[in-house]
């Protein structure tokens, strides 16, 4: 009996440590933003004279208002349309080849999967004289089209490696009745592997996601008219040689993160939560 | 009747083969047209002197290699790239694991937790550098108000040869460690719940299921973020090239910022495609290698 | 189920932003075509627009594509003034085309352009080790004969063409902006501690002790970036030791182990003991705005930087702007150097040619429509001090008419180290000149580097 006690009261404790500790690292990581929102409500002299820690004068919506009246429309339905092409591109690419890493007891599998793994390796600057030459051949140069190439395969490493080792930990039982009741590969892939991955797949969309809709290397290198940008060049709007005006490039750094946020607590929840009870059920 | 089954083994074992190029097939193409060819590109040029403009290049064989052997910068930014790989592992990893396993226990009371923790990963660098660099400022920024409570003095981080890089390790873990907490309840899910309900039956507090059942069971997940943080350690750009530029001095170059450094802003595009290659080189020998070692160790799992 | 839902939910979100961006954007395209544009705009479609200018001026490529860093205003307005007038009144039968690219990349996408023969028509650098590195490479036309048949000759001064000019021919004709470097100072806190504009070093040196006495920082300096913390060291190398000194170190005929560079390095070192510059000033940020912030907070009472910057301080305040004064780098004391020379850039954006023939003139008449009476107006009401002779009479502002005066005066105007030099020596001069401000490398230390660095440099060669 006392022993239960204690060890209910020992767990007390340490969830309520570990709540204190938890509010603690909500506040580290929220601060940073809530700075980045507050100074965005601020005018650029206003800003420097107080420095970044202080509540603004009062509710400064210029920013927001230029930033609006600019390109940001614009540069928001391209970014938005080459990350959700190349987002669904590259989860059921790489779906598609985790599955034979993770199941198939073949001899070329693991070389293939040790050369995907050393893909990852390649420090991307090196790649974007290629790709623009590249790009330029293939009359793809300044258009969105160019960018979703790229924004595949650079995802493609770390998501099979992710992937293949999410599909070697499903359990094989489901498999293995299928497989009795004489279910092809192609239809097991489909109908057992693919649902089953789902809380993998989602990590790898938010991963891969935010990656796509802050890119900024690929996106300036081959795309040049201000019709084609993405939103992480937005911020060049509000940059000149000598300066910048910080509150602005704070309020698109902000409508930038703000979707991605709203996307994060939609799919998040929906995909872990409601597919993984679904899958283990059925 | 055996050699039936032996033919039938061969034929299934054809349709795996066509069935497993199938599958892989669109993301080899991808990689050896976005990825295979320019490395290659790479290590061709790293053969020639040459600026990265001009028509014609230079071929001279070995030696921008053996410059890479004997350069003490390419040794200090691989010696840095190091301390990020370790400390990133040390960090970002258990602090991933442990808000992703708070968040897994405690169940649905704190999902507000979850999102407000994944909100670093989300900012753009460029805001994450701005905002940091005024947090980490020498006069009036949170590190050196914190030391003049306890009566030090003000603290120089970002302009300090010696701390610059642990403070922008630091930024880089808050900024990477919401990744893993993702990574980690993704890998929850494969935890079936009888596992749980069992350990209870048996009586084992929350410590003892975490430590006895969770733990080995996430073994795999653990190895594979090992190595995925020391990739991403290892070809590590973004902050540093933000906030300190590879300075003061030199004393935070990374591989990837001098590899940069070389061959946009030097002119020695050459030489810079060398440093690009000796790290793919590096990063490729080094994830490879432990992988093999941490099978091996984990290959009871 | 619910995953399905989220998705419909988010292509039917995706599908109406894409409309609605795709409906409202495109008017927008390529801002400077302005109204003079829509027959240039008929001849292209989306998807041919190329950087490139090599191919032979066919009759369907009309179009000069003309690369620049001016994203923000007040600059872009100003490099799209001339732009808009060609495309309005030109004869030739060509339009240009603005591709502005933020200068932290545009160095990096003109390199990638170029490594791939995909130069652009027109492209703007800041002359230095970078231009005749473009020049070696076959990228920048030399323009003597279309300079000298032109009226550029009567109205640029000689020291900004002197700047765009490599082996005894012209390759880029200055635009932008004549930003020689000197010192901001508050007048009003100058005023306060009864302090006198310094002559000598000596005086600055007493100004300085005063300020510090009343707790005020000297000089506002944001030294992350490095090349602002270099500016002191050219100011004290040039003051201790001329010119030459540092032309004869750069050729390899000097050595940046000369005398000169040492003692400005010592007295750097002097000057970071002594507090002369904020705490912890390799850690402050140029590019966030940290050293304007201690000059607008009335923390820091000097700053010494191209006179480039009166246009942002204007900008980012009027009020603030009226409390300046500027007033050149002191002189040496007991040194015989010419006290008039000057750092700094005589153009700052120069704009080079990378196309032949018909096309070659058509550009080179775009770029014409900079330095014309109106196009000068239109800059110095921006702000800006555009390398045009008799400018001095154009402009009304007392601060940058000091400027000019001063400028006027300078018999040389040196161009920044780390632009003039080779950039893999420039990259050598920064870190070490930032470790010297940081007390982590002795100046002698640095001269030594700085000099091998050369050598090697000069040998590979």
């Amino acid at each position: 009996m006392d022993s239960i006690k204690v060890s209910k009261i020992k767990s007390i404790l340490l969830w309520t440590l570990a709540v204190i500790l938890g509010l603690f690292y909500l506040l580290v990581s929220l601060l940073p933003f809530v700075f980045m929102i507050m100074n965005s409500f601020k005018e650029q002299f206003e800003m420097l004279v107080k420095g970044i820690f202080e509540l603004p004068d009062h509710l400064y919506l210029g920013n927001y208002e230029a930033v609006l009246q600019g390109n940001f429309f614009r540069y928001f339905g391209n970014s938005l349309f080459v990350l959700v092409v190349s987002l669904a591109l590259l989860l059921f690419i790489t779906a598609c080849a985790s599955y034979p890493l993770a199941r198939f007891k073949l001899k070329i599998c693991s070389p293939l999967y040790a050369l995907i793994v050393a893909c990852m390796s390649i420090p991307i600057h090196i790649t974007l004289i290629p790709v623009f030459k590249m790009m330029m051949k293939m009359n793809l140069y300044d258009s969105i089209w160019a960018l979703i190439g790229p924004y595949v395969a650079f995802g493609i490493p770390i998501s099979v490696f992710i992937l293949t080792s999410f599909m070697q930990s499903i359990s094989r039982e489901i498999e293995d009745a299928a497989q009795i009741d004489g279910c092809g590969r192609i239809r097991m892939f489909f109908r057992i592997i693919l649902p089953l991955s789902k809380p993998g797949l989602s990590t790898l969309a938010i991963y891969n996601g935010v990656h796509m809709w802050n890119e900024f290397s690929f996106a300036y290198t081959l795309t040049q008219s201000v019709g084609n940008r993405t939103l992480p060049l937005a911020v060049w709007d509000f940059k000149g040689q000598y300066s910048m005006n910080t509150p602005m490039i704070l309020a698109v750094l902000t409508l930038t993160a703000l979707p991605m946020i709203i996307m994060f607590i939609f799919a998040q929840d929906a995909l872990v939560k409601g597919m993984t009870a679904g899958a283990v059920k059925g | 009747m055996k050699k039936k089954t032996k033919a039938l083994a061969s034929l299934r074992k054809r349709e795996m083969l066509l069935t497993g190029m199938l599958f892989l097939a669109p993301v080899l193409i991808f990689l050896a047209v976005f990825v295979i060819y320019p490395i290659i590109e790479s290590f061709h040029i790293s053969f020639f002197k040459w600026n990265g403009i001009s028509a014609g290049r230079e071929f001279i064989g070995w030696k921008n290699w053996k410059t890479l052997f004997m350069d003490g910068n390419f040794r200090r930014a691989a010696g840095n790239n190091l301390i990020i790989m370790a400390l990133s592992i040390l960090i970002q990893i258990p602090l991933g694991l442990a808000m992703a396993t708070f968040l897994e226990f405690g169940k649905k009371k704190f999902k507000v937790f979850k999102v407000v923790w994944f909100i670093p990963h989300l900012m753009s660098s460029v805001a994450i550098g701005f905002l940091f660099s005024y947090a980490l400022a020498t006069n009036g920024g949170i590190i050196s108000t914190i030391s003049k409570w306890f009566g030090g003095g003000n603290v120089d981080l970002l302009g300090s040869s010696t701390l610059a890089l642990y403070a922008v390790i630091g930024v880089i873990c808050w900024q990477f460690s919401p990744f893993y907490m993702v990574y980690f309840l993704a890998a929850y899910t494969n935890i079936s719940e009888e596992i749980y309900e069992a350990a209870r039956i048996d009586g084992a507090t929350k410590g003892k299921y975490f430590w006895h059942i969770v733990l080995p069971l996430l073994k795999p997940s653990l190895k594979s973020a090992a190595i995925l943080s020391m990739v991403g350690a290892l070809k590590y750009f973004d902050l540093i090239y933000v906030m300190t530029g590879g300075g003061p001095g030199s004393s935070t170059e990374l591989m990837a910022t001098y590899m940069y450094t070389l061959s946009f802003s030097n002119f020695n595009m050459g030489y810079g495609s060398c440093v690009a290659s000796g790290m793919f080189l590096i990063i490729t020998l080094m994830s490879l290698f432990t992988m093999k070692v941490l099978n091996r160790i984990g290959g009871d799992a | 189920m619910k995953a399905k839902k989220v998705l419909s939910v988010l292509l039917a979100v995706t599908l109406t932003v894409m409309l609605a961006a795709c409906g409202s954007g495109q008017s927008q395209e390529v801002a400077p075509k302005a109204e003079g544009g829509a027959a240039g705009s008929q001849e292209e479609q989306p998807g041919e627009k190329k950087p490139a200018g090599q191919e032979n001026a066919s009759d369907e490529d009309k179009v000069i594509t003309f690369w620049n860093i001016t994203t923000g205003d007040p600059d872009k307005a100003i490099m799209n003034y001339a732009v808009d007038q060609f495309n309005q009144n030109s004869s030739s039968g060509y339009q240009t085309e603005v591709v502005a690219v933020q200068n932290d990349n545009y160095k990096e996408k003109l390199i990638i352009a170029m490594s791939s023969g995909e130069c652009p028509d027109m492209y703007t650098s800041w002359t230095g080790g970078p231009m005749i590195e473009y020049i070696e490479s076959g990228f920048a036309q030399p323009l003597d004969d279309l300079f000298y048949k032109s009226d550029l000759p009567n109205r640029l001064t000689e020291g900004s063409i002197a700047q765009g000019t490599y082996n005894g021919h012209i390759y880029a004709i200055p635009v932008n902006n004549v930003s020689v470097t000197g010192i901001f100072y508050n007048k009003e806190i100058f005023d306060k501690y009864n302090l006198q504009v310094p002559e000598t070093i000596g005086q600055l040196e007493s100004v300085c002790d005063t300020l510090l006495g009343n707790g005020i920082t000297p000089f506002a300096l944001a030294n992350q970036e490095k090349w602002t913390g270099s500016q002191y060291f050219m100011y004290l190398a040039t003051r201790y030791g001329g010119l030459d000194a540092f032309t004869s170190a750069a050729d390899g005929t000097g050595s940046f182990e000369d005398e000169c560079f040492i003692k400005a390095g010592e007295t750097i070192k002097n000057w970071v003991k002594k507090g002369y510059f904020p705490e912890g000033v390799n850690s402050l940020s140029w590019n966030d705005g940290m050293a304007k912030q201690l000059f607008y907070q009335e923390n820091a009472a000097m700053m010494l930087t191209g006179s480039g910057m009166s246009s942002v301080f204007m900008n980012d305040s009027e009020e603030f702007f009226n409390k300046l004064g500027w007033f050149p780098f002191p002189v040496a004391e007991g040194v015989d150097t010419d006290p008039t020379l000057m750092i700094g850039t005589m153009g700052d954006q120069f704009i080079s040619f990378n196309c032949t023939g018909e096309k070659l003139e058509a550009a080179f008449e775009c770029v014409t429509n900079y330095s014309t009476p109106e196009g000068a107006q239109f800059m110095v009401d921006k702000g800006k001090i555009p390398p045009v002779k008799g400018i001095e009479e154009k402009v009304s502002n007392p601060l940058l008419k000091t400027v000019i005066e001063y400028a006027n005066k300078a018999s040389n105007v040196q161009l920044y180290y780390d632009q003039y030099l080779p950039p893999a020596v420039a990259q050598v001069h920064l870190n070490t000149m930032q470790e010297v401000f940081g007390l982590t490398m002795e100046p002698a230390e640095a001269a030594k580097q700085m000099q091998k660095a050369n050598q090697d440099y000069l040998a590979e060669k």
